[in-house]
């Protein structure tokens, strides 16, 4: 069984403040990098720190009443209460966050992590293919593509946040694809 | 319908690494986030010790025995 929902289960059945603080620690230092991109992909940056923290505060709070047994049934669960969270305090924002994606701006991101790992020609060739195929496509498209291909969202998951069936977001990524890799061929 | 290449998924896969790597170093995880979980978990058990404690019956009171009544002259 994976650490991360061995952690979780022990925490349910952890009596003492301290041991459950010291699995919080563990669970949410493994989470974490996944919910910082699930928010800095929903909401504008000036607010995603804060929403970030209160998306980790409203996840503590309620982990003990996780009813699941399997990593991808708790992130479901993570990613519900993330979801919720934004909706409820973050909606403006939100909003703002469906703006075309600046290729200029990723560019910038990968530079930053080329600071600890050097871009080839070969890996920038296939960056650029990467950012041209999430940027293309109009941007209802290119936002479906981002939340699948960059934050890592399944259909089930996708489909649950779209309240739409998983059979609906599939094709629609499909189609999704068909449109931005027209445009950049 | 479209499918990925594998060089087009490698190239997604590439992207999606460094562009979490870019954000981490940005973005790092704060001693801040934590402690609002260790805060949320404190506050959360607190209250769980509250709920518990309220629900708990209290337990029966020795009442003083009733003195026998004094008999009727």
């Amino acid at each position: 069984m994976d650490d991360l929902i061995k952690n979780v289960r022990t925490y349910r059945f952890a009596a003492g403040l301290a041991e459950r603080i010291r699995l919080a620690e563990q669970i949410f230092r493994r989470i974490e990098p996944d919910l910082r991109i699930f928010v800095f992909s929903s909401v504008t940056n000036d607010a995603a720190k804060d929403a970030l923290q209160e998306v980790l505060k409203a996840i503590a709070t309620s982990l003990n009443k996780f009813q699941g047994d399997t990593e991808k049934q708790f992130w479901a669960f993570c990613y519900r209460i993330a979801r919720n969270k934004i909706s409820d305090h973050y909606r403006q924002q939100y909003a703002e966050r469906f703006q075309p994606v600046d290729p200029a701006e990723l560019w910038k991101m990968m530079e930053v992590s080329a600071q600890d790992a050097p871009i080839s020609a070969a890996v920038r060739h296939d960056l650029d293919y990467a950012i041209k195929l999430l940027t293309a496509a109009k941007p209802d498209c290119s936002d479906l593509l981002w939340r699948h291909y960059v934050v890592g969202l399944d259909y089930a998951e996708l489909a649950e946040e779209r309240n739409q069936t998983y059979d609906a977001i599939r094709m629609q990524i499909g189609r999704c694809l068909d449109q931005a890799k027209s445009l950049v061929s | 319908m479209a499918e990925l290449s594998q060089k087009e998924q490698l190239a997604l896969h590439e992207f999606s690494v460094r562009y979490r790597a870019g954000l981490a170093k940005q973005h790092p995880t704060t001693e801040q986030n934590l402690d609002a979980v260790r805060d949320a978990v404190r506050e959360q058990y607190e209250q769980e010790r509250a709920e518990e404690s309220s629900r708990t019956p209290e337990p029966p009171s020795a009442a003083p025995e009733r003195e026998p009544d004094a008999p009727e002259a």
